[in-house]
């Protein structure tokens, strides 16, 4: 395992410093990631608060600020400084963060950020160095640009959407869960702001980086385009497995404790077909899949329901653990569809110490998810809880105060 | 010997123009050699934001294991086949989703079997900066590849490791692909209607995922290269990847105490934080067609109402305001869908935009490609010719620069199309060596 350079070796980012003007994920989790690398972000807002701060779940039912366990997800390691941004004492001491940051990160949609004044223009001209990284639904132009939008209208009009559901299409499209929509933009965002880093160090120069989330689910379903670019085909949506130009064969198994596994037989493949039969038959339970006539992939293919019927029966005869682990010893790529409270206890995840335990300010420690990357040139810093509100206003704005 | 592979190629060499041959790189990873093992979608994806940005990325294929997107069946001008269905003996310089993945990259093949194959990439790594790769773990260690190894070859070098598992843990070695790792990370489980089976994922959203993590963390360690002179070896792990992407469910698991097993998780196309409603997907006219509408407050809600013409079921007290409406969304969601069921979507979607209630079309590929403005206007996708498919289109990289841009000189490799220029020019082989490592099939 990677383990760094440990708790007092350099950091990525330990020489960044970020002000970050961001109301949801999509801006959010850039600072968090710079944060968690050793970067100074210096969370921005108003005086009631980012707006993330009031969306839930909350900690412990405190429906207040400081407990919104949304916020606290997409904002660790951060401080928090309240400024004022209507009074001419507030845009001075944004103007003076503005100066001393390399980095500025907002969310503020184009005609947000005419009225407040903090458009990307007049943010960037606070420094030569300074790189501005906008994030918001459509992107600064176009005739869209000042659209309103969400996780859910961003994944349907982006097209991710149109994959994802059920084979029943009575039902509607079914929206993936978690922020997704927000969480592409991020991570086209994040990549956008290393690209502009790079050319910094060799220029001397900031700019702006304009990431319109649209954009980036446009280019986020997978197959949707290429089957479109080439045969000009549409892709249709089909139960928790990839939508196609046709039906598929159904790729989750229930399993004896209720649990489910995705696992596709692939019937064309020989190996693979040879291990699901020595699996099925080392539990007695290869029926007549044993018989000779089944090597044959032709034959598979139109006997395919019963091989179906086969498999369904074989599986709820194990429970979804047993048929991950004997299945992967068999080489076979079967998964899990873990809920969240199943990672918590995985053997893999906690030899690699994924999981880290985070203090709070009036809570107990709680598990979060770890940084995503290990480097063995350098760590992450060690996960902190998100700030409360204007926590560090009096220390930033004070420090920043005295130094002048 | 000689494969469809070797003849595609033989043939393709003859007539290649030069307006294909590897030019000095623009953009701000110019300069930058990648010795680059990566295949699959997953592995593709991530070093192609280098080769798009100026970096030299080699892609180092194998004619015997005939990387995945040449053998998908999205072929140009042919019937639908879904992608399981490939043909037998296809033309791997065909395949629309490789031209996809790999554009801008050079292309080479080598044998790794063999050893003289093994030595020639150690003096490809010796002409490179970073070493990339997804294989399952243990595959570069057979061919002596560790990252002490390639330091010794290249001293300052960048090894990115990438995979489902991790190259750690008792789990290391399991196999995976996009929709095991949304299976296994909490991504799958946590998408569907309550009370049935997960509705999960119609596409490898972590192949995507993934490989933005694994091009941030390329960056990353090139950024660090940049200031302090000192390389790394990168361990992503795709379900790690996945687990940050679950969300703030996560916490309320963890802080809480609460349970994601019950019989109202997951929410489907509600919102449980913040408690807008209406808040989901509803039928239009036309099959199979749909809007998604998302109100958040009581001013899209009156938008949303003046827009509806102001229906009495509107009045009911059920509906007053935010928490009434989220308490009785089956009776909301009712009203509505027999409303917006008869009427276009792309109609309906102006309606309510100009009004400022977020509301979209679900569009598929098509609509994106064909009618939506915002993304003409934005340029995401854009056109390269290539030799065997002819003009064909790519998804951009969708961010837009003040002053860096994608630098597109030539649409994917075909297969060993390269191995001339990297092989000869690059390294140095004299011809004799050079013909005599094709005619053993090392290359």
């Amino acid at each position: 395992m990677l383990d760094g350079t440990g708790p007092d070796g350099p950091r990525l980012f330990d020489h960044l410093k970020v002000v970050e003007l961001a109301g949801d994920p999509s801006g959010e989790v850039v600072g968090k990631v710079l944060a968690q690398l050793g970067a100074d972000v210096v969370k921005v807002e108003p005086p009631g608060g980012a707006p993330s701060r009031a969306v839930g779940p909350f900690a412990h039912g405190q429906v207040d600020e400081d407990h919104s366990l949304n916020f606290w997800f997409y904002n660790t390691n951060k401080r928090s400084v309240v400024v004022d941004h209507s009074t001419p004492d507030g845009r001075a001491a944004l103007r003076r963060l503005l100066a001393g940051a390399d980095v500025c990160i907002t969310t503020l949609r184009p005609a947000e950020a005419a009225a407040a004044g903090l458009t990307v223009e007049q943010l960037r001209a606070a420094s030569e160095r300074l790189i501005v990284v906008s994030v918001t639904p459509f992107g600064l132009t176009g005739p869209w640009a000042d659209r309103v939008s969400s996780d859910l209208v961003a994944l349907a009009l982006g097209s991710p959407l149109n994959s994802c559901g059920y084979d029943d299409h009575s039902i509607p499209p079914i929206r993936p869960g978690g922020d997704q929509g927000y969480q592409s933009a991020a991570s086209f965002a994040q990549m956008g702001l290393m690209l502009a880093l790079v050319e910094r160090e060799q220029t001397g120069q900031g700019q702006v980086v304009d990431v319109g989330m649209h954009d980036c689910l446009a280019v986020g379903a997978e197959l949707a385009n290429p089957y479109w670019f080439y045969p000009k085909v549409i892709v249709h949506r089909q139960t928790c497995r990839h939508a196609q130009p046709t039906p598929t064969q159904p790729a989750i198994f229930r399993c004896g404790d209720d649990r489910w596994v995705y696992f596709v037989i692939f019937v064309a493949e020989q190996k693979g077909w040879q291990s699901l039969v020595e699996w099925l038959d080392s539990h007695d339970l290869a029926v007549d899949l044993v018989q000779p006539e089944y090597d044959d992939p032709t034959y598979r293919q139109q006997h395919f329901g019963h091989v179906q019927e086969v498999v369904e029966t074989f599986f709820l005869l194990q429970t979804a653990d047993q048929a991950y682990r004997e299945g992967q010893a068999r080489g076979l790529a079967i998964g899990p569809i873990n809920s969240p409270d199943d990672l918590l206890a995985d053997e893999h995840l906690q030899a690699r110490g994924f999981f880290a335990e985070v203090e709070h300010a009036d809570v107990p420690p709680a598990l979060y998810p770890g940084v995503p990357f290990r480097f063995s040139a350098f760590d992450a810093v060690g996960l902190q809880r998100a700030p409360n509100l204007g926590e560090h206003t009096a220390e930033v704005l004070g420090a920043e105060a005295d130094e002048r | 010997m000689m494969n469809s592979a070797m003849r595609a190629t033989a043939s393709v060499t003859q007539e290649q123009t030069t307006d294909r041959a590897p030019r000095p790189r623009r953009g701000p990873l110019a300069g930058i050699r990648v010795a680059d093992f990566c295949w699959m979608g997953v592995g593709s994806v991530a070093t192609r934001l280098l080769a798009d940005f100026g970096a030299e990325v080699i892609k180092i294929e194998d004619r015997i294991r005939i990387d995945t997107p040449r053998r998908l069946p999205i072929y140009k001008g042919e019937p639908a086949r879904n992608f399981g269905e490939e043909l037998v003996d296809a033309d791997p310089n065909r395949g629309g989703l490789f031209n996809n993945y790999s554009r801008n990259k050079l292309g080479v093949t080598v044998n790794l079997r063999t050893e003289r194959g093994r030595a020639l990439v150690e003096r490809l790594i010796v002409a490179s900066s970073v070493v990339s790769e997804n294989f399952a773990p243990g595959v570069m260690e057979r061919w002596g590849l560790t990252y002490d190894r390639l330091r010794e070859l290249s001293p300052d070098v960048i090894y990115a490791r990438m995979s489902g598992y991790g190259h750690s843990g008792p789990h290391a070695h399991y196999r995976s692909y996009g929709p095991v790792v949304q299976a296994v990370s909490g991504l799958s489980y946590t998408s569907g209607l309550p009370g049935r089976e997960p509705s999960g994922w119609g596409l490898s959203y972590m192949d995507n995922q993934a490989a933005y993590y694994n091009s941030t963390a390329l960056l990353m360690a090139i950024y660090h290269r940049m200031r302090t002179g000192e390389g790394t070896e990168i361990d992503v792990s795709a379900i790690e990847a996945g687990i940050n992407l679950v969300g703030p469910v996560l916490l309320d698991v963890t802080v809480n105490g609460h349970t994601t097993r019950r019989p109202d998780f997951p929410p489907g196309n509600r919102l449980e934080w913040p408690h807008a409603a209406p808040h989901g997907v509803y039928p239009t006219l036309g099959d199979d067609r749909w809007i998604a509408i998302a109100v958040f407050d009581q001013a899209q809600w009156a938008s949303l109402v003046e827009v509806m013409g102001a229906p009495d079921w509107a009045d009911d007290p059920r509906f007053a305001d935010q928490e009434a409406r989220y308490a009785h969304q089956d009776a909301l969601d009712g009203h509505l869908a027999e409303w917006t069921a008869e009427h276009d979507r792309f109609e309906l979607t102006e309606l309510l935009q100009n009004r400022g209630v977020p509301a979209g079309a679900v569009q598929d590929a098509e609509d994106l490609n064909e009618r939506d403005p915002q993304v003409a206007a934005r340029g995401v996708f854009f056109e390269m010719d290539h030799p065997v498919i002819g003009p064909a289109r790519f998804e951009g990289n969708p961010m837009l620069f003040s002053s860096v841009a994608q630098d597109d000189w030539r649409s994917a490799p075909l297969l060993g199309e390269d191995n001339a220029y990297v092989f000869q020019q690059v390294l140095g082989l004299a011809d004799d060596e050079y013909d005599e490592l094709a005619a053993e099939g090392v290359i």
